[in-house]
């Protein structure tokens, strides 16, 4: 099958490139894009680890043909810190220790941060549901929480 | 101090928020190969002919390789002889669902996946055996010649026959837990290349790169200095990235083709090929006096090691020395079996062993305290080990011995969460449990050596290098405050370099909840034996003895004379100038005692962590669901290098100890595992976590340790589970002895209540 040329906005730039229509997103970001900060852990949409922003919401790049990003705005943890500067969210991960083994890490912020752009004083349920499609094994979840309320603080 | 036991941010931490982090999967080299592996279908078989001409050749197939084209040993093994049992490509026969057979590199992952499917295998089908108690019978199927049984340990302390005899009460119980998957959220992954001398180098996840670098040269005929492996970024272990994975087939296909070969599991691939958590029986007998002493404990703990020993003799070992639980018992009876079977391989998964037999001996000590109607803190606190006491193995205890410390805590808590007794729907009703542990701190009496090498430098800033591997725990934080404290200056200042077996020498896995205790107390030599070069220069310029010195806040002190100081960075200059380095190297291996073969008798760790968690619980008594309300952990690590990390370490291990109590169950039926992915194999997510999770840091400092430290990351999953079942006894009567204790099994556990 030949290969189809699309367009779409990744982290604040233009892209444009021959995908395969059988590609999904999550590969075409990983191997035509080198952004491999997102990360595949099951590639079945079950474990999070791939979570990305496509225009405002988190989705699962592994379901998510590359076909369908045409036209549309893509945000990857690489596009997350601004001139240098990290985003509040990276910083309060940092601080509060809510990385470890660093595999979900990426996905976790993505979630997190479309749930601050649309609603950015949760309560922590909120938290604790729009992180619960990503799977993490090391943390048992509490610092993330943390993480997410303190950048929601500084945020607001 | 000024580093230790503070709050210290990870130095890895910016890297993983930015997505910069290179896992093995995200390396890229230039003409790279990609390499499948193809697997038995069949649980038990002699493999009578491989064909693989046809793949090789299919257009993009660069090499396909069987058993026949291993230059070396094709036997693999964590603990080494006799347990040196797996092969790396199956040559007479396959033993399990997944036992790689041949492994191809082509230039697509795609066509490497085509080209298994070309491969032709004829298999001689042999009765396989699934049940490890019907293959210990000697009629059953053998799955190797030696026989089915890997391994029986032995503990005997005093008489159990008269301890049972002078006791009041007597209780028995059976416990099977399941086959458990560790589900790092990083599936395996790596790259091996060759360079011009024929030298190896492999880039991979792992727990263990000097294991990987042994097996690696023995598989390859090659000798030690000519393979390094450097681990990259490593996406979590839990003890299932300790044992080989891609290692030795990425450096036999890059051995091969010349050319960079990556491999990267797909989560069925990772569940299916990778080491499980062994499925325990355990059946236990408990004797004790009418005041609720113990006096006797029997138990006989048979383990599924499935096709190959892996860890196996090991995990049985340990489960065996701590099969009486955190308590003070005179006469001992132990006899645990790892047996094989063709079931999926099992290995090393956080707690070792010790996550099942505590299962155990927390449900006996619970339905002691309720037989005698005493509070099942306090028959815990009244039998719990002490400084004086001697442990099933004969072992003294002399020292940081904080379980009695957490049994109060808890206790505490206990007490004052009992005042809750709400309830979020009508059929609810809450419960609280309690699950104590203890866990010996590295490998079960066998040396397991750690090495680092430090270079303090020209400015004051310090490089580490060791072959540790850090695998999300913290070690590579913990380093760097310590060769901070040690040498007084910022952690900022120091780099460490770890996973590398080209920079550094030889190093213990991160397992056995050993990398702070005994890679900290390497580094502490390493460190000490820098300052002391520093120190002897200072001390001949000044004129005063080495031993007169001291660092305070980045300068060398005399005492007795706070007006005399140089700073380091100019005693280093000073050193410099004179061509003297200030070069450190240490290695630490803990001083103990193998265990006798026919009475376990022995010292088998140096010192022990100790646990109590609680957890409270609210059961629907309709539908036997659970919901976990409270946690809380009370751990005794010696020291907490850095308490977040402790802490980090402690939550984590509350979810898991969660996910082994309620939902976390590998079904595997006649070898073929039933819930390969994430969909189906659960673990607990946001929702399955309750809001008020507490985690206290207890510090009872063993003198061994580097600062007192001792260990925590198995001790942090180990007692909650049994908390956890304890609790939905308390809520509902109902005692589940088959995990996990999904709402099914409460359900039916509430229909055979007596009452």
């Amino acid at each position: 099958m030949g290969k189809i040329r699309i367009r779409f906005r990744v982290n604040g730039q233009d892209a444009e490139l021959a995908v395969d229509p059988m590609a999904t997103l999550l590969e075409v970001l990983r191997r035509q894009l080198g952004l491999t900060g997102t990360k595949k852990g099951c590639d079945a949409g079950d474990c999070g680890a791939c979570t990305v922003i496509m225009d405002g919401k988190a989705i699962l790049s592994c379901l998510t043909p590359a076909m369908q990003a045409a036209g549309r705005e893509i945000i990857t943890v690489e596009g997350l810190s601004c001139n240098g500067e990290l985003h509040p969210l990276q910083k309060a991960f940092i601080e509060c220790g809510a990385v470890q083994c660093g595999f979900c890490t990426p996905g976790m912020l993505l979630s997190a941060k479309a749930l601050l752009d649309q609603n950015p004083n949760p309560t922590r349920e909120e938290v604790r549901m729009a992180i619960s499609g990503n799977l993490c094994r090391c943390t048992g979840y509490k610092k993330v929480i943390d993480a997410v309320m303190l950048a929601s603080e500084r945020i607001g | 101090m000024h580093v230790v036991g503070k709050r210290i941010e990870r130095v890895d931490a910016l890297k993983k928020v930015m997505g910069k982090a290179l896992f093995a999967d995200d390396l890229r080299f230039e003409g790279m190969l990609y390499a499948k592996v193809l697997r038995s279908p069949v649980s038990y078989a002699k493999i009578k002919k491989v064909d693989a001409s046809l793949a090789k050749e299919l257009k993009g197939v660069r090499a396909v390789l069987t058993a026949r084209d291993i230059p070396g040993e094709n036997r693999i093994g964590i603990l080494g002889d006799p347990f040196r049992d797996q092969p790396v490509l199956a040559d007479e026969k396959v033993r399990y669902i997944g036992d790689p057979i041949a492994i191809v590199a082509a230039d697509s992952a795609k066509i490497a996946e085509e080209a298994l499917n070309l491969i032709k295998v004829e298999y001689g089908e042999l009765r396989p055996v699934f049940d490890p108690v019907e293959a210990m019978r000697q009629d059953a199927p053998r799955v190797h010649e030696k026989g089915n049984l890997a391994s029986l340990r032995k503990i005997r302390r005093g008489d159990v026959k008269e301890g049972f005899a002078r006791s009041d009460v007597i209780i028995e119980g059976t416990y099977k837990t399941p086959f458990q998957e560790h589900a790092y959220l990083e599936p395996e992954a790596g790259i091996g290349k060759v360079d011009e001398n024929g030298d190896i180098t492999v880039w991979a996840c792992t727990q263990f790169p000097s294991n990987v670098k042994k097996e690696v040269a023995k598989v390859l005929g090659l000798s030690l200095s000519k393979v390094r492996v450097i681990q990259t970024v490593t996406g979590g272990g839990f003890g299932g990235k300790l044992d080989i994975s891609v290692h030795c087939h990425i450096a036999l296909l890059a051995s091969k083709t010349g050319k960079p070969v990556k491999l990267v599991y797909t989560r069925p691939e990772s569940i299916m090929a990778s080491t499980k958590r062994h499925p325990f029986i355990v059946k236990y007998k408990t004797g004790a006096t009418k005041d609720g002493k113990l006096l006797a404990v029997e138990a006989e703990i048979i383990g599924d090691t499935g096709a190959y020993a892996s860890y196996g003799p090991a995990v049985l070992t340990r489960a065996a020395v701590h099969a009486t639980g955190p308590y003070s018992v005179p006469n001992v009876k132990v006899d645990a079996y790892a047996v094989y079977t063709n079931n999926s391989i099992c290995g090393a998964m956080r707690g070792f062993g010790v996550t099942q037999v505590a299962i155990a001996h927390e449900a006996q000590m619970d339905k002691l305290a309720e037989r005698l109607g005493m509070d099942p803190i306090e028959i815990r606190l009244n039998n719990a080990l002490d400084v004086g006491s001697r442990t099933a193995t004969g072992q003294l205890l002399s020292h940081s011995v904080g379980i009695k410390e957490t049994l109060q805590q808890a206790h505490k808590a206990a007490s004052e969460w009992k005042q809750d007794i709400s309830r979020t729907v009508p059929t609810g009703r809450r419960g609280i449990g309690v699950g104590a542990m203890w866990y010996g701190i590295g490998n079960t009496g066998h040396p397991n050596p750690a090495s680092v090498f430090l270079d303090l430098q020209d400015d004051g800033s310090i490089t580490v290098l060791s072959a540790c591997a850090e695998i999300g725990q913290g070690l590579d934080t913990v380093l760097a405050q310590i060769a901070a404290e040690e040498l007084g200056t910022n952690i900022k200042d120091v780099k460490v370099i770890s996973g590398d077996t080209g920079v550094a020498p030889e190093c213990r896995g991160s397992s056995a909840s050993g990398q702070t205790y005994i890679a900290g107390n390497a580094l502490r030599q390493a460190a000490i034996q820098a300052r002391e070069t520093l120190f002897q220069q200072v001390a001949a310029d000044l004129k005063v003895k080495p031993e007169d010195l001291y660092l305070d806040n980045q300068a060398i002190c005399v005492s007795g004379d706070s007006e005399r100081r140089i700073s380091v960075v100019e005693a280093i200059k000073r050193c410099r100038s004179l061509g003297i380095l200030t070069l450190g190297s240490g290695w630490s291996n803990p001083d103990t005692t193998p265990l006798e073969p026919e009475t376990g008798q022995g010292n088998p760790y140096v010192t022990y962590s100790f646990a109590t968690h609680l957890a409270q619980v609210e059961v629907d008594a309709e539908t036997g669901e659970s919901r976990i309300l409270k946690l809380a952990a009370f751990n005794d690590v010696g020291k907490a290098i850095n308490p977040i990390g402790v802490e980090a370490q402690l939550e984590g291990g509350l979810s898991m100890g969660l996910g082994q109590a309620l939902m976390e169950e590998l079904l595997i039926e006649k070898g073929a595992i039933k819930t390969p992915t994430l969909a189906q194999y659960l673990i607990p997510t946001s929702l399955d976590m309750p809001e008020d999770m507490s985690v206290s840091i207890v510090e009872e400092a063993e003198p061994s340790g580097p600062f007192g430290a001792k260990g925590v990351g198995e001790p942090a999953s180990i007692p909650t589970t049994p908390a956890i079942l304890s609790a939905i006894y308390d809520a509902v009567g109902a005692r589940v002895t088959k995990l996990p204790a999904t709402s099914e099994r409460v359900f039916q556990a509430l229909r055979r209540r007596p009452y």
